[in-house]
C-alpha cells in the first residue's frame, strides 16, 4: 500500500487530480504550519478551486473556502481550551520550515483509499483514477477527526453531501 | 464498530485535544531548539533541557537547523 503514497504530485496528477490541486494541497498544510498533509488540507485545496466539482459540491451545502477555513479555526479553538489553553502566539512556535515535499499523513491517506475504493465502484479496469468529487467523499466519509469536528462545527451534514455526489454520479 | 460516536462532545473532545498538543509541542520543539542553537547552545545543552539524548536531538533536528544555515556549535568530541 505503501507504493500508491510516494509522495510525488506526478502520482496524484496519474491518478486524475489536476497538477493544481495537488499543489494545492501542499500550500494548504504550509500555510497550516503542519508538517504532514492532512485531510483538512487536502478538503481546503479542493475548495480552493472555485468552480470545480468538488467546490460546487459542498457550496450546496454552504460551506466554501473562507467558510472551511474559519470553521477549522473554530475547531482548533474548541479543542486547545477543551485542555484549557489557547493557541500559542506564531512567533512562539515559528520554525524553519523543511523544503523538501511534505508526505501525506494518515487522515489524508485514508481519505485516498476511500476515496480511490469509491472509484471501483460501479466503474471497469484495473488503473484506478481518483477525481475531485471521489477524494470529497473519501475525506467526507471520515466519522471522527478534525474534518467531521470542523464540520460539525460549520453545520454541514456530511452525509447529505456524499448522497448527493453519489446520486449524480 | 459499533454506531459512529459524534466527532464533537465526550472522548472526542479529549482526543482531539491529546492530538492537538501533541502538535503544539512539536511545534514549540522545533522554535525552541533553533533557538537555543543560534544562541550558540550546544546540542548536549539542549538535550539535557529537553531531557532526551544528544543523539535524538541530533537526528530530528539537525536538517532543518543546516537549512536555517545556523552555526552549529561544537565541543571537542562531539
Amino acid at each position: 500500500m505503501n507504493s500508491l503514497f510516494g509522495d510525488r504530485t506526478a502520482i496524484l496528477v496519474s491518478w486524475g487530480l489536476g497538477p493544481n490541486i495537488a499543489r494545492q494541497f501542499e500550500i494548504e498544510a504550509k500555510r497550516d504550519g503542519a508538517k504532514y498533509i492532512e485531510a483538512e488540507h487536502m478538503l481546503l485545496a479542493l475548495m480552493a478551486d472555485r468552480g470545480g466539482a468538488a467546490a460546487t459540491a459542498m457550496m450546496e451545502s454552504g460551506l466554501d473556502h473562507d467558510r472551511l477555513h474559519k470553521a477549522l479555526e473554530d475547531e482548533h479553538r474548541r479543542t486547545l481550551a477543551f485542555a484549557g489553553m489557547s493557541a500559542p502566539s506564531k512567533e512562539l512556535v515559528q520554525a524553519t520550515a523543511l523544503e523538501s515535499p511534505l508526505t501525506f499523513g494518515t487522515s489524508a491517506k485514508s481519505a485516498i483509499r476511500r476515496g480511490l475504493i469509491a472509484t471501483r465502484v460501479g466503474r471497469r479496469g484495473r488503473r484506478a483514477r481518483i477525481r475531485e468529487t471521489e477524494l470529497l467523499v473519501g475525506i467526507l466519509q471520515a466519522e471522527l477527526g478534525t474534518v467531521p469536528r470542523a464540520l460539525a462545527i460549520a453545520g454541514v451534514d456530511r452525509t447529505a453531501v456524499i448522497s448527493r455526489i453519489m446520486e449524480s454520479e | 464498530m459499533p454506531s459512529s460516536p459524534s466527532p464533537l462532545d465526550g472522548p472526542a473532545d479529549g482526543l482531539a485535544a491529546a492530538s492537538a498538543l501533541r502538535a503544539i509541542a512539536d511545534e514549540m520543539e522545533d522554535a525552541e531548539v533553533e533557538r537555543a542553537m543560534r544562541a550558540g547552545w550546544t546540542w548536549s545543552q539542549v538535550a539535557e533541557a529537553l531531557g532526551v539524548t544528544r543523539q535524538a536531538v541530533h537526528k530530528k533536528h539537525l536538517r532543518r537547523l543546516l537549512l536555517a544555515q545556523i552555526e552549529l556549535r561544537r565541543r571537542s568530541g562531539e
